[in-house]
């Protein structure tokens, strides 16, 4: 993407002012979104970005700098503007850059920008038609297909240069079901670092089919009453509640400036002794997977909390300095525009011994929880929130009837202490986590696990 | 090659495509930014980016491509990606651009003089130092942040139009983080607008009063309860919700609204109102994302939903004319609807006075988690939310880890009164408090 002397002239001007570390991250990345409305080609998305990131680090102090070109005069020109937040005498004057290739755990069998617009469209058209056919309550339906071909460039004053090329891809269909004008939606959203051949692990019309279901079954359906009581959530998306609920307070961009729940942790019982949580950004071709985080540093798994106690931290360089602490290769950014921070990749608690009829026969009266929307948390206080898309009420041991989207909310420390019941059969699913550093893609994952004990934001 | 350049051997290979119809859609945004942590630069953020959107119109179609990387090679590129993704374009509404003809409001009339990075440091660390001297109680990761941004656009078509337009403003933010010794809250603000316009004491103030006031919180038994929402969060729900008035949506079945022009949807006292180029904004437009000149219109009169928000294709669908509403949430997006400066019109009567009204209650002063637990095609919503108790008329004790539920469009019938302090979420959505009874709560 750029000539390794043309990194190195701008990390030394960078470093004029008296930085003690630089880095240049550069990006080219081709993204295409491709939506259907109904069953026909509705728009388009189609964009090129390219541009250059620079930081610089004084002790804990950060100065940073970007710009959309990736011409030389224009790194150049970001490299001195960087170095024009500090105003010392430089304190390294020589950088060696050695590539360094570590490899590519995520084949690509099919890039997508090779295949044309139509076979892409037609299997978005498959999907749309099973879910408007599924039933006459169907209104309207949308289907997408995303591409993101992402390639990116580190170097630093370290002596490192790196590159790597993420590409990925993703499907979304959701569906409307109306009756006396009312709506309710259903949706399905599969993703993986893989190119098109993402579209043969699954049955277009399995996946119209699923969203139009959840639709129309949420359409007859009543609301929950609201109250506090024991909630089984499905695997897969429903790993969610791990992400907000513990996830982001421990990250280091949290963790490093005091605004976690989770500080002076290490070592201690944060979790109920059930729960083994795991970040893992090695796993092959999963979506939320990197070669390198966007400082670099190889990819890790790294177990946060083990039989409930916290292990470790996601940190990042930069609050890794903060924090006296090395890098878990954790930092990520959307992209040059956004500085990076600690993040999360593929997160997930690992698979326990429960077993699935046990813990829905466990609870008298609770809900279930089966497919999950997105959520959000305050690390500071550990509020946290998430929804859920599709429930059923359960009573005496058995799942009954479904009931509308309501919000699970709760206090992520006491949550993740009310973890009683973990399952065997772990499945993740793909979301975009935004954050400090952008929107990301990110894995949620879990077994089917009981919480004790949550609110539950019904009527 | 700068745009100038870029723009030229755009318009020389469309030509040599035999394109007719096309235009270019660019934004250039230049910025510096400041962080102050433990009255310490955290850090320093300087951007100068940009990006050209290339549209062209092929039998009605539209197909879009853009970039950032202005070279010769990539022109031809572009051209050719918008040319392919036109012709795969199957939706029957016809799309076309607009022609010159539209008066258009002064652009760029704010002309206050940028801040320096130090100037911008300097008032970050001030109203850092005013929230620790504010109450006794914050504790470091409290953090505060200064930034400044002028962002250019501009468009360029076949048919003649060639126009610029810009914004510039400071903004800040303050997150507040405050202990009792065994808990921590917190709270957070921003604000958009001119640096020297900014009452930096009364700022930071505020939001430590914000953050100590929920100190104590606990959950509230679960039930329905009369409830007041504070200004900013009821200006949360409207931009939750913003996409309903849009044609965009209704046309394509997505909004509870379709159809619905002329009809009472709202109380009869509610009038909502989108103008782009509200007095003292910052975030005055003169023209929307295809060139229409912006105005004044109320979108929703005395409860009656006078007209949904429409772009040229919308408008062109429903046989009305663009009510200059055709947006680009970055210049790389597609061509959508969305209000630009949106807002519940204020009435008579102080937050007190609800209060007084609503007797017992709950005044919700925050609501998060809105991305996945407020739905725009159903109207439901299900927020983690927190605020104080109404008690004999009366703000009382602080409560937290509650939802509040409902529906948009059931709450826009059920408002009771609205209030007179009409405050802006950064420039762009603004609302006064409401009173409003029977939502449902979950709590203990």
């Amino acid at each position: 993407m750029l000539a390794k002397e043309l990194v190195k002239e701008a990390l030394r001007r960078a470093l004029a002012t008296g930085a003690d570390y630089a880095e240049v991250f550069a990006e080219h990345t081709q993204n295409k979104i491709f939506d259907l409305i109904s069953t026909r080609t509705d728009t388009i998305k189609d964009a090129v970005i390219s541009g250059v990131g620079i930081r610089i680090f004084k002790g804990t102090r950060c100065v940073s700098g970007s710009a959309s070109s990736l011409a030389p005069e224009a790194i150049l020109d970001c490299a001195s503007r960087v170095a024009d937040g500090l105003n010392e005498s430089a304190v390294i004057t020589d950088i060696v850059l050695r590539e360094r290739l570590f490899g590519d755990r995520h084949p690509i069998k099919i890039v997508p920008s090779d295949v044309p617009n139509a076979d892409k469209i037609d299997y978005i058209r498959e999907m749309c038609l099973a879910a408007k056919e599924y039933h006459e309550e169907i209104s309207q339906v949308t289907g997408t297909f995303l591409e993101v071909d992402h390639k990116i460039l580190i170097a630093n004053s370290e002596g490192l240069f790196a590159q790597d090329r993420q590409i990925r891809s993703r499907l979304m269909v959701a569906a409307v079901a109306s009756k006396d004008g009312e709506n309710q939606t259903g949706s399905v959203r599969p993703g993986a670092r893989k190119g098109m051949e993402l579209l043969e692990d699954f049955d277009p019309k399995e996946l119209g089919r699923k969203a139009a279901r959840q639709a129309v079954t949420m359409l007859h359906a009543g609301y929950i009453k609201a109250g506090t009581m024991p909630v089984a959530i499905e695997n897969g998306f429903g790993g969610v509640i791990f992400h907000e609920a513990c996830g982001h307070s421990l990250e280091a961009g949290s963790v490093a400036v005091g605004r976690s729940q989770f500080v002076g942790k290490l070592g201690t019982m944060i979790a109920n002794e059930k729960v083994t949580a795991i970040d893992d950004g090695t796993i092959p071709n999963a979506w939320g997977s990197i070669n390198i985080d966007d400082e670099g540093t190889p990819a890790r798994k790294n177990v946060l909390i083990e039989n409930g106690v916290l292990k470790t931290y996601m940190i990042d360089k930069l609050n890794g300095r903060r924090m006296g602490m090395k890098s878990t290769g954790s930092a990520r950014r959307q992209s040059y525009e956004f500085n990076p921070t600690s993040r999360m990749t593929n997160t997930y608690i690992a698979a326990g011994q429960d077993r699935n009829e046990d813990i829905i026969a466990s609870i008298e009266y609770g809900l279930y929880a089966k497919e999950m929307g997105g959520g959000s948390v305050n690390p500071a206080t550990g509020q946290f929130n998430f929804a859920v898309e599709e429930g059923y009420v359960i009573r005496n041991g058995k799942i009954c009837e479904p009931v509308r989207g309501a919000s699970l909310i709760g206090k992520g420390s006491e949550v993740i202490m009310n973890i009683d019941m973990v399952g065997q059969d772990v499945a993740r699913g793909q979301g975009m986590c935004g954050s400090y550093s952008g929107s990301i893609p990110t894995d949620v994952g879990q077994p089917l696990i009981r919480v004790a004990s949550i609110t539950v934001g019904g009527r | 090659m700068t745009y100038q350049e870029f723009k030229e051997a755009v318009v020389r290979i469309a030509l040599e495509k035999q394109i007719s119809d096309y235009e270019l859609y660019y934004t250039e945004s230049t910025g510096t930014s400041v962080e102050i942590f433990k009255e310490e630069i955290k850090s320093y953020q300087t951007e100068n980016n940009m990006g050209i959107c290339f549209r062209c119109v092929v039998e009605g179609k539209a197909g879009y491509a853009s970039t950032e990387n202005l070279t010769e090679e990539e022109a031809g590129f572009l051209v050719e990606r918008a040319l392919e993704n036109a012709k795969s374009i199957e939706s029957e509404e016809q799309c076309f651009l607009y022609k010159k003809g539209d008066e258009y409001a002064e652009c760029g009339e704010n002309k206050t003089s940028a801040p320096t990075g130090a100037e911008l440091a300097d008032t970050a660390m001030k109203i850092q130092k005013a929230m620790y001297k504010a109450d006794a109680r914050v504790v470091d990761g409290t953090q505060t942040g200064v930034g400044y941004e002028v962002k250019k656009y501009a468009i360029f078509n076949s048919n003649g139009l060639d126009l610029e337009d810009q914004v510039q403003y400071a903004s800040c933010f303050a997150t507040a983080l405050a202990s009792d010794g065994k808990e921590m809250y917190n709270s957070g603000k921003s604000k958009v607008g001119n640096l020297q316009d900014f009452d930096l004491n009364k700022f930071a103030e505020d939001v430590v009063e914000d953050a100590v006031a929920t100190i104590g919180a606990e959950s509230v038994d679960s039930g329905k309860y009369a409830v007041v929402l504070s200004n900013q969060v009821m200006a949360t729900l409207l931009a939750a919700y913003g996409g309903v008035f849009s044609a965009e949506d209704a046309q394509k079945g997505l909004s509870l609204l379709q159809g619905k022009e002329g009809e009472q949807i709202a109380a009869d006292f509610i009038t909502i109102t989108d103008d782009p180029l509200y007095e003292g904004s910052v975030m005055k437009r003169t023209f929307d994302g295809e060139g229409v000149a912006t105005y004044r219109k109320n979108v929703v009169e005395h409860g009656k939903l006078v007209t949904l928000l429409h772009n040229l294709k919308t408008a062109a669908a429903a046989g009305v004319k663009s009510t200059g509403n055709a947006s680009k949430a970055s210049y790389s997006s597609v061509v959508g609807v969305s209000p630009f400066i949106f807002y519940l019109r204020p009435m008579e009567g102080t937050k007190e006075e609800l209060f007084a009204l609503a007797e017992e209650g709950i005044y919700v002063t925050d609501i998060s988690g809105l991305h996945a637990g407020a739905n725009p095609i159903t109207g439901d919503f299900s927020l983690l939310s927190q605020g104080f108790l109404i008690q004999q008329g009366k703000k009382a004790a602080p409560v937290k880890n509650f939802t509040m539920s409902g529906n948009f469009f059931t709450l826009l019938k059920e408002i009771e009164k609205v209030g007179e302090d009409l405050e802006f979420l950064n420039g762009k959505v603004g609302a006064p408090s409401v009173l409003v009874r029977d939502i449902a709560v979950a709590g203990k």
